[in-house]
């Protein structure tokens, strides 16, 4: 990153190339859909060009481009509550009425789509955290640089909200 | 175990970031409780549900329309390149400079201001002290067209040009010398003095009054001119008992009776 922000901005096709599968991710699990997580990803990786200035080098890249990506989650949200937007067909709900019509894969995917319910229904910072700690190669010292806490603080929440989204899944399975 | 430090370890001990040792030492811990191993179970169990969320593949519109992006952003910058560059850096070397610059004139601006309306409330002062040298210097030059020296008298006639504004006193003064001065030099310098004052009738009367008591040709002369520039018609009488004076010079004769005509 600190050589696109010295002016060779190719280098930035590398960290898009390294990066955008976890930033899909990112956002597609955070509840958009896949054409909109395309879009935001898009838009991380503008403002990185816009903002490359702020990258000092002193804490790590991926803290860097993800605590961008929160903002760019957080602000294409308000953006579309603003404007009313259909808040975005989650794709679990699109997907469980076609599940519906083939039955073997219900049993499959049955987990999956209620973890999903139960994620969205887990407080969005809890989400956030969530996913962010999926990331093996994402350390806890940088997931506390995202959220601005310490490493500590980010493993004893991290641990809670596992904690949280089971109670709510097991609710869901009981229903 | 306190609950933080249970949580601490759970998550360490789940994503493999404890040493060995610590690692043993937390699986023997929860062997030995049951209602810790179960906590750690079901947190274990959530955790790979939330490890195996299932992400699909980004769609290669993605890829595109990132690296059309990048392209765009690339060319703008080379075409930046050159003359914009060097602007820039110009910029960069002399903003320091420039505002420094700025702020100086602006400095200066302020302080002008200042002391130029400190000036204006001065301005009664310093007619004031105006006023005060004009005084004196007509006190000089009453004394000085007292003096017996022709050079000091001439020096006061001089200091009479210098004043903005004579008093009727100076003027009298300046007339007496100009009837009654014994050098030719200092009536001539009187009459020059009084030219800027034609506009006082007392001056120009007093002028016109002195036309029969001047007995040098040049005087005369002057005088006439004088009158002519004034279109004075109250100095015709004057000039006609002067020509009947007959030891008058021929040259100022025909000069005084060509004034006499222009003035008619």
């Amino acid at each position: 990153m600190l050589k696109v922000k010295s002016g060779d901005l190719d280098k930035l096709g590398l960290l898009y190339e390294r990066h955008k599968k976890r930033l899909f991710g990112f956002f597609y699990n955070l509840g958009n859909n896949p054409s909109i997580s395309e879009d935001l990803v898009q838009n991380v990786f503008e403002r990185m060009l816009k903002y490359k200035e702020s990258f000092t080098g002193e804490g790590s890249f991926p803290a860097w481009m993800f605590r961008m990506a929160r903002n760019v989650n957080y602000d294409y949200h308000k953006k579309a509550m603003k404007e009313n937007i259909s808040k975005g067909i989650s794709p679990e709900d699109v997907r469980s009425g076609v599940d519906d019509l083939l039955n073997e894969k219900i049993e499959i995917d049955g987990n999956s789509v209620l973890l999903k319910r139960a994620l969205d229904k887990l407080p969005k910072e809890k989400k956030e955290l969530l996913i962010l700690s999926k990331y093996r190669d994402l350390r806890f010292g940088e997931i506390g640089e995202i959220v601005g806490c310490t490493e500590g603080a980010a493993k004893v929440r991290v641990h809670r909200a596992l904690k949280d989204l089971r109670t709510i899944f097991l609710q869901l399975e009981i229903r | 175990m306190d609950k933080e430090k249970f949580e601490l370890q759970c998550i360490d001990y789940m994503t493999g970031a404890m040493s060995w040792e610590d690692s043993e030492e937390f699986k023997g811990f929860l062997d030995r409780n049951i209602e810790y191993q179960t906590q750690f179970d079901e947190l274990v169990d959530t955790w790979k549900m939330i490890t195996e969320l299932e992400i699909p593949e980004s769609s290669a519109k993605m890829d595109d329309t990132f690296f059309n992006m990048l392209n765009k952003e690339v060319q703008k910058t080379t075409k930046k390149g050159g003359w914009s560059l060097f602007l820039e850096g110009l910029a960069g070397i002399f903003k320091p400079q420039l505002t420094y610059g700025v702020l100086l004139l602006g400095l200066g601006l302020v302080i002008g201001y200042y002391m130029n309306s400190s000036a204006n409330t001065n301005t009664i002062e310093v007619t004031a002290s105006n006023e005060e040298t004009d005084n004196v210097r007509q006190k000089l030059i009453l004394t000085l067209l007292e003096q017996p020296s022709a050079n000091q008298r001439l020096q006061g006639v001089s200091e009479a040009n210098k004043v903005g504004d004579v008093d009727e006193m100076v003027v009298k003064a300046l007339l007496q010398t100009l009837n009654n001065d014994s050098n030719v030099n200092v009536r001539l310098a009187a009459i020059e003095s009084l030219t800027n004052y034609v506009n006082d009738p007392l001056v120009r009367q007093g002028l016109v009054q002195s036309i029969p008591n001047q007995e040098s040709p040049i005087l005369q002369i002057t005088l006439a001119n004088l009158m002519v520039a004034l279109q004075e018609k109250a100095s015709i009488e004057p000039f006609k008992q002067l020509l009947k004076e007959k030891q008058l010079d021929t040259t100022v004769k025909k000069k005084i009776e060509n004034s006499i005509e222009s003035i008619i």
